[in-house]
C-alpha cells in the first residue's frame, strides 16, 4: 500500500488540551493528530503526561480546556461509553479485565449484539491473527501477556478506527512482542489509526511512523519518524540545560577475581519459574542479570529473599547457610531487596519518607527494642536524603507525592538501611526520568566502592552494559551463560537472552 | 456435560448442593422433617430473608455493602402499617412504604457513589438516622390493630402449602436473578464488583449502576418490610433490628463474596433459605433453638474460610504452573517460545 | 529542606483532625452547659460517661484493628460472652470471681485469636469473619448461660462486693474508677500505636501488607495480633459492665458494634487502613457519650431518638471530610485564595 501522506485522512484531533490534578498541572497544552494508516509513537519519560493523555481520549478524564475532534467532528462530551461508540479504544498498560469472567465475557463486556454472532466474530479474529486462547478461561488465572491479548481483542472485536496502545510490550517476552508487531502492522495497513506509547526509543524506529515526545506535559517535539536520530529523541526527552547525566565515575577499580572469595553463592538452585541457577557474586562487584521479562530473574530474586519456597539447591552468603530462610532472617543475615514494581509492593504511599525509609530497621534493634527511636530514625533517613539527593520537603513528607524518581530512592535507601552484604536490585530505574536515572547509577557505584555486592536485574541492556561487572543471562529459568566484563554488550547480551548460540549467531 | 459443568463451578451449586445434603440428614434423622408441609414450612419462613438477601446481594455485587437495611425495613414498616391501621387502601399503603425504601436507597447510592464516602460507614450512618426516625415516628408505641385481611394474608396459600407471598417472591426473584445474570444492563452489577475501573473503560456507567443497587436494595427492604408486618401483625419500634447481619450472612452462604463481583441472586436466596431454616431444623433434631447464632455462626466461618482458601490455592497453583512451564519450555528450544 | 521544629509541631496540632474533634468537644460542653448548667457538675458529667464506658475501651483497640485495614464487628458479643462466663463460673462453677474474670479474659483472647488467624493467615476477609464470630460468639454465650441454674433471661446478680466495688469507687469523690481505667487504657492505646515499633508495624500493614512482607516485618502475626487485642479490650468491657450492673447476661454488649465502629471513623481512622489516632477515638467516643448524655439532660431529647443526632454527626464529618479531600475542591480553594 503506498505510503503517500497526502491520501491519509485525518481520524483524531486534539487542540489545546489543558488537565490539572489539584494542584498539579498535568497537561498544559497538547495539539496532536493521527491519521490513518498512522503509527503515532507517543514517547515522554514519567509524569510528563502521556496517560492522561489518552485517558482524556478515552473520555476517562474530562479535559480542563481544549477541543477533540473525530474525523473532522468535534467531541461535545468526554465519556468512555462516547469515545468507544466513535470508534477509540485504548489497551491499557495494565490490563483493566474482569478476573472473575471468562476470556470470552471479557471480550464480550458492553456489546449489546446477539452473543451467537459476536462469538464467531472472536473467533475468526482469533484465527486471523494466530493466538489461540482458551475463551472459557477464567481472567484472573491469565499471565499478563495473555491479559494483553485479551484487552487487544477488545478493541479489534470493536472494530476500533483508533487505537491506542498503553506501552505494550512492557511485560511481554520476545516472540509475543513479534507477534504484537505483526499485529500492529496489518491494523495500520487496513487504515486503522494508532497511538502507541512506548519508553523503548528502539520500538519507535521499528513501528513508528511518527513521532512525538512530550515533557512535562507539553509536546517539545514531533514529526516522522525517519527525520529524527535516537541522539535527538533523546535530547528532546530530558530538560534543557540538563548536563547529560551527571558524570559517572568510571569504575576502574577492577575485581580482583582471583584472590577475593565470593561473597554469596547460589548452587543449583531451583524454585518456582528457574531451575538450576549456579551464579557467584564477589563484594564490590555488579552482577547483571540480563534476560527477557519471563526470564525467571525476579522469581530467583524473590525466592532468595524468602517470599517463594525453595525447590531445591543451596543459596550461600559467606559461607552460611541462607536457603530458605523467612524473609526476617534473610535481611538479618545481611541481604536485602529492592522490589520490581514500587507501586505494588515497595512503596508505603500514604507514609511518611521516614518511615518508609526505616521499615526494614523495625524487626532489627538498631530502633530500640519497643519504644521506636524517632531521633535514630530521621538520622537515617536525613542520612539518605542527603546522600542521594531526593528531593523531599521534609522526612515527614508523604511518600506518595514525591515523583517516581525520589520515590525510587526511598524504597533503595531502605534496602540500605539494613547495611546489607548483598544488594538485589530490580529494574531500578524503571520509570524514572533521566535525572533521576544518573542519580541511580551515582549510588550503585557508591556501594560497589564500598565493598557491596550487587545483582543488578534490568531489562534494560545498556544499563547492564554500563554497570556490570560480569553478567548472567537468564533465559525461561535457565542460566545461560556468564560473561565478563569484555564480553559484555548489547549483541552478546541479545544472543544469550534469546538462547541464541554462537554458532546460530554467526550463520 | 458442558451445562454440568458449567452447573458445578457456578458460586451458588455449592450452596444448593448444601442445602439438598443438609436437609437429607436432617430428614434421614427425623423424616417428618421432608414432609409437604414441613418443608413448605421451611420456605414460607423465609420469604422476608430471601427479599432482604437478594435485595442486599445487589449491593454487595457491586462491592459495596449497605448496613441500613434492618432500619429501612422497620421504617417502610412503621409507615406502611400506620396507614393500614388508619383505613388507607392496602396498595396506597404498600406503594408508600416502597417509595420510602426506594428514597432511601438513592441516598446510600449518592453517598457512595458521588460523594465517594466509604459504604460502611455512610449507610452505618444513615442506619442511626432512619432507626431514629422509626422511634419519631411512632413515638416508641407498636403500631397495632392492622386490617384483618392484611394479616391473614400470610396465611394464604397458593398451591399445596406453598404461601402466596412466597410463590410471589419466587417469581420475582428468579425473573432478577435472569436478568442479572443474562442480559447485558443486568450484568452491569457484576462488572463493576469484578473491576470497576475495567468496567469504566468499557463504557459502563458505574455511578449509576452503583445507586440503582442501592435503590433497589431499598426497595426489596421495604417489600419485605411489608410482608414482615402481614406475618407478624404488629410493628415495633425496633423491628428489623440486626436483620443486616443476617441477610450478608446469607449472601455468603449462598456463594456471594464481599467483596463484589462474584455470586447471584439465586445464591443469595438459597442462603436465606438455609439460614432461616436453621431453628426449624434444630427442633427437628431434637435441639433447642438457643443453638441457633452458634450454628449459623460455624457454618458462615466455615464456608468463607474454605472458600477462600481454596481461591487462594487455586491462585497460587495457577502461578505455580504456569512458572514451571516457562522453565519446562525451555528444555524444547526450538519451539515457539513466550508463554503456553 | 527544614527539620521539624516545635512551632511546626504546634502547626501540625492546629491542623489536625484532633483539634477539630477537640473543638466540637468544647462546643458541645458550652452549649449545654449554658442549656443547663447541672451539666458541668463533675459527679453528673463523669457520671454519665459510665453508660458508655464500654464503647469507649473496646474502640480504642478496634482502631489497631481498623489501622490494619479490617474491621471487628464481633467485640460486641464477646463483651456478653466474658459476662456470662464470669456469672456462670462463679455461681455455678464456684470459682473464685476474680479467677473466672481471668478466665473470660483467656476465652476472649483466643475468640480474637481465631478470627485474627483466619484474617491474617488465610486471607479470609474481616467483616465476613467476624460477622460469623458475633453470630458465634453471642451463641456460645447464650449456650454458656443455660449451663446455669438461673434462667438465661434473669441474668446472674449478687456478685461479690469486692467485685461491685470496682466500679463504685471514685476518686476524690468525683472520677469513677471506670474512667480511670479508660484514661489509662487511653494513653497506653496511644502510647502503643504511635511510640512503639509495634505501632509502626500495624500502621504499615495497614498501608501495604505486601511492602510490609518485603520489609520483613512479620505481618501476619501482628495483623492477627491486633484481634486479640480487640477481644482482649471487650472482654475488659464486659468485665466492668457486669460490675456496673451487678448483672451477668449473655446479650449484654449486643448494641455496642455500631456505635463502637463509629467512634472509630469519627475519630480520623481510615476504614481502608494505614492511617488512624487512638487520640482520635478518645475524643470521638467522649464526643458521643457526651451528645447522648447532654441531649435528654438539656434538651429533653428522649432517648430513643439519640441515633438520630449520632448518625447525623457521623454522616455531616464524613461528608465534609470527602468534600475537602476532593482534589478539585482543593484546586478550587487554591485558585481563590
Amino acid at each position: 500500500m503506498a505510503d503517500s501522506s497526502e491520501n491519509r485522512t485525518e481520524l483524531l484531533r486534539v487542540s489545546g488540551i489543558r488537565k490539572q490534578f489539584g494542584l498539579n498541572i498535568v497537561l498544559k497544552g497538547i495539539d496532536l493528530s493521527v491519521s490513518s494508516g498512522e503509527v503515532l509513537a507517543l514517547i515522554g519519560g514519567n509524569g510528563a503526561g502521556k496517560s492522561t493523555l489518552v485517558k482524556i481520549i478515552m473520555g476517562i478524564y474530562q479535559p480542563d480546556e481544549g477541543k477533540m475532534f473525530l474525523n473532522g467532528e468535534e467531541i461535545t462530551a468526554f465519556r468512555p461509553s462516547l469515545s468507544l461508540s466513535k470508534g477509540i479504544y485504548m489497551v491499557p498498560q495494565e490490563p483493566m479485565l474482569f478476573p472473575n469472567m471468562s476470556v470470552e465475557e471479557n471480550i464480550l463486556a458492553g456489546f449489546s449484539e446477539k452473543h451467537a454472532e459476536l462469538h464467531s466474530r472472536l473467533v475468526k479474529i482469533m484465527d486471523d491473527m494466530g493466538w489461540h486462547i482458551d475463551l472459557t478461561r477464567k481472567a484472573l488465572s491469565l499471565s499478563i501477556a495473555e491479559q494483553q491479548l485479551v484487552e487487544l481483542l477488545r478493541g479489534m472485536m470493536r472494530n476500533a478506527k483508533v487505537l491506542i496502545l498503553d506501552e505494550p510490550t512492557s511485560a511481554l517476552t520476545f516472540d509475543e512482542v513479534e507477534s504484537l508487531f505483526k499485529t500492529v502492522r496489518k491494523l495500520k495497513e487496513s487504515g486503522i489509526g494508532i497511538i502507541y506509547i512506548t519508553h523503548r526509543l528502539a520500538e519507535v524506529f521499528e513501528i513508528g511512523t511518527n513521532v512525538a515526545i512530550m515533557r512535562d506535559g507539553l509536546i517539545t517535539a514531533e514529526g516522522k519518524v525517519e527525520q529524527f536520530t535516537r541522539d535527538q529523541l533523546v535530547k528532546a526527552l530530558l530538560p534543557p540545560n540538563m548536563d547529560t547525566l551527571a558524570v559517572r565515575e568510571d569504575a576502574s577499580s577492577a575485581i580482583d577475581y582471583e584472590h577475593t572469595k565470593p561473597i554469596f553463592r547460589l548452587e543449583n538452585f531451583s524454585g518456582y519459574g528457574f531451575e538450576n541457577i549456579s551464579l557467584e557474586v564477589y563484594p564490590g562487584e555488579i552482577l547483571g542479570i540480563a534476560g527477557l521479562v519471563g526470564a525467571g530473574r525476579t522469581e530467583l530474586a524473590t525466592t532468595i529473599f524468602g517470599r517463594d519456597k525453595v525447590l531445591g539447591g543451596k543459596a550461600y552468603l559467606e559461607d552460611r547457610d541462607v536457603t530458605g530462610l523467612p524473609t526476617q532472617k534473610v535481611i538479618a543475615a545481611g541481604i536485602n531487596y529492592v522490589t520490581e514494581d514500587r507501586r505494588l509492593d515497595g512503596l508505603f504511599k500514604i507514609s511518611s519518607v521516614a518511615a518508609n525509609t526505616t521499615s526494614s530497621l523495625l524487626s532489627g534493634t538498631e530502633l530500640g527494642k519497643t519504644v521506636l527511636n524517632k531521633k535514630k530514625e530521621t538520622e537515617i533517613t536525613l542520612k539518605y536524603i542527603r546522600e542521594f539527593k531526593t528531593k523531599a520537603t521534609s522526612e515527614e513528607q508523604e511518600a506518595g507525592s514525591l515523583s517516581g524518581g525520589n520515590q525510587q530512592k526511598i524504597v533503595i535507601g531502605r534496602a540500605l538501611a539494613t547495611n546489607p552484604k548483598l544488594v538485589i536490585l530490580d529494574e531500578p530505574t524503571r520509570g524514572i526520568d533521566a535525572a533521576a536515572r544518573g542519580d541511580v547509577y551515582n549510588i550503585i557505584l557508591g556501594l560497589k566502592k564500598q565493598g557491596v555486592a550487587i545483582m543488578l536485574i534490568s531489562s534494560d541492556m545498556e544499563e547492564i552494559v554500563e554497570l556490570s561487572d560480569r553478567a548472567v543471562v537468564m533465559y525461561q529459568g535457565h542460566e545461560k551463560g556468564t560473561l565478563q566484563k569484555k564480553e559484555i554488550n548489547p549483541t552478546s547480551l541479545m544472543n544469550a537472552s534469546f538462547d541464541v548460540t554462537d554458532s546460530e549467531a554467526a550463520a | 456435560m458442558k451445562n454440568l459443568k458449567k452447573f458445578l463451578h457456578a458460586r451458588e451449586s455449592g450452596s444448593i448442593i448444601f442445602l439438598i445434603i443438609l436437609y437429607a440428614i436432617v430428614g434421614i434423622i427425623n423424616p417428618a422433617f421432608l414432609a409437604p408441609e414441613s418443608l413448605m414450612a421451611c420456605l414460607n419462613d423465609s420469604v422476608v430473608f430471601t427479599l432482604l438477601a437478594v435485595g442486599i446481594a445487589f449491593v454487595v455485587l457491586t462491592g459495596e455493602i449497605d448496613v441500613s437495611i434492618g432500619a429501612i425495613l422497620g421504617l417502610s414498616a412503621a409507615v406502611g402499617a400506620t396507614m393500614l391501621r388508619d383505613g388507607s387502601p392496602t396498595i396506597a399503603a404498600i406503594l408508600v412504604a416502597l417509595v420510602i425504601g426506594a428514597v432511601i436507597g438513592l441516598i446510600n447510592g449518592l453517598g457512595v457513589a458521588y460523594l465517594n464516602i466509604p459504604s460502611l460507614i455512610f449507610t452505618l450512618g444513615i442506619n442511626g438516622v432512619v432507626r431514629g426516625l422509626i422511634y419519631v415516628y411512632t413515638n416508641g408505641a407498636w403500631v397495632e390493630n392492622l386490617p384483618a385481611e392484611y394479616t391473614l394474608a400470610a396465611g394464604n396459600k397458593l398451591v399445596g402449602d406453598l404461601s402466596v407471598f412466597y410463590a410471589v417472591t419466587i417469581v420475582v426473584v428468579l425473573i432478577f436473578h435472569w436478568w442479572t445474570s443474562k442480559t447485558r444492563h443486568g450484568r452491569f452489577f457484576t462488572a463493576v464488583g469484578d473491576n470497576i475501573q475495567g468496567a469504566t473503560l468499557v463504557g459502563i456507567p458505574t455511578k449509576k449502576t452503583k445507586v440503582l443497587a442501592y435503590v433497589l436494595c431499598g426497595l426489596f427492604a421495604a417489600a419485605a418490610g411489608m410482608i414482615y408486618t402481614s406475618r407478624i401483625g404488629f410493628i415495633t419500634a425496633v423491628a428489623g433490628n440486626g436483620y443486616e447481619m443476617k441477610a450478608i450472612a446469607a449472601c455468603v452462604i449462598g456463594g456471594i463474596a464481599l467483596t463484589g463481583g462474584q455470586g447471584s441472586l439465586l445464591g443469595a436466596a438459597i442462603g436465606a433459605i438455609i439460614m432461616s431454616s436453621i431453628s426449624r431444623i434444630l427442633v427437628f433434631m431434637g435441639f433447642s433453638s438457643d443453638y441457633d447464632n452458634s450454628i449459623t455462626g460455624i457454618m458462615l466461618i466455615v464456608i468463607v474460610v474454605v472458600t477462600t482458601v481454596a481461591q487462594n490455592r487455586s491462585i497460587v497453583q495457577n502461578r505455580h504452573d504456569v512458572l514451571m512451564a516457562r522453565t519446562l519450555n525451555a528444555v524444547k528450544s526450538d519451539e515457539k517460545g513466550g508463554t503456553r | 529542606m527544614k527539620k521539624v521544629s516545635f512551632s511546626n509541631g504546634m502547626k501540625k496540632f492546629f491542623t489536625s483532625w484532633e483539634f477539630v474533634l477537640t473543638m466540637i468537644l468544647l462546643a458541645e460542653v458550652i452549649i449545654f452547659a449554658t442549656k443547663n448548667p447541672k451539666f458541668l457538675m463533675p459527679r453528673v458529667l463523669l457520671g454519665s460517661l459510665n453508660d458508655i464506658m464500654s464503647i469507649c475501651y473496646i474502640s480504642l483497640f478496634v482502631t489497631f484493628v481498623m489501622v490494619t485495614g479490617g474491621i471487628d464487628i464481633q467485640a460486641g458479643s464477646i463483651v456478653g460472652l466474658t459476662s456470662i462466663v464470669i456469672g456462670v463460673a462463679w455461681q455455678d462453677g464456684g470459682m473464685n470471681i476474680w479467677t473466672a474474670a481471668l478466665l473470660a479474659i483467656l476465652i476472649s483472647a483466643l475468640c480474637g485469636a481465631m478470627s485474627g488467624y483466619f484474617v491474617a493467615y488465610c486471607g479470609v476477609q474481616p467483616m465476613v469473619v467476624t460477622l460469623g464470630g458475633s453470630f458465634l460468639f453471642s451463641g456460645i454465650a447464650l449456650l454458656v448461660s443455660n449451663l446455669s441454674a438461673t434462667e438465661s433471661y434473669k441474668g446472674i446478680s449478687g456478685f461479690p462486693d469486692s467485685f461491685t466495688q470496682l466500679t463504685k469507687i471514685k476518686l476524690f469523690d468525683v472520677l469513677p474508677l471506670q474512667v480511670i481505667i479508660f484514661l489509662v487504657l487511653a494513653i497506653f492505646a496511644n502510647w502503643l500505636l504511635t511510640k512503639t515499633k509495634y505501632g509502626r508495624e500495624i500502621t504499615l500493614i495497614g498501608v501495604n501488607k505486601q511492602a510490609a512482607e518485603y520489609s520483613g516485618i512479620n505481618a501476619k502475626g501482628i495483623e492477627m495480633s491486633a484481634y486479640i487485642l480487640s477481644a482482649v479490650s471487650a472482654s475488659i468491657a464486659g468485665i466492668i459492665l457486669t460490675s456496673y450492673l451487678n448483672t451477668a447476661k449473655s446479650d449484654i454488649g449486643a448494641t455496642l458494634t455500631m456505635p463502637i465502629i463509629t467512634a472509630v471513623v469519627l475519630g480520623g481512622t481510615l476504614s481502608t487502613g494505614g492511617k488512624g489516632s487512638v487520640a482520635g477515638t478518645a475524643l470521638a467516643a467522649i464526643i458521643i457519650g457526651v451528645l447522648k448524655f447532654g441531649l435528654p439532660l438539656c434538651f429533653k431529647v428522649s432517648q430513643q431518638y439519640l441515633d438520630i443526632p449520632v448518625g447525623l454527626v457521623l454522616l455531616a464529618v464524613v461528608i465534609t471530610r470527602s468534600v475537602f479531600s476532593n482534589p478539585q475542591v482543593i484546586a478550587k480553594m487554591h485558585r481563590k485564595s
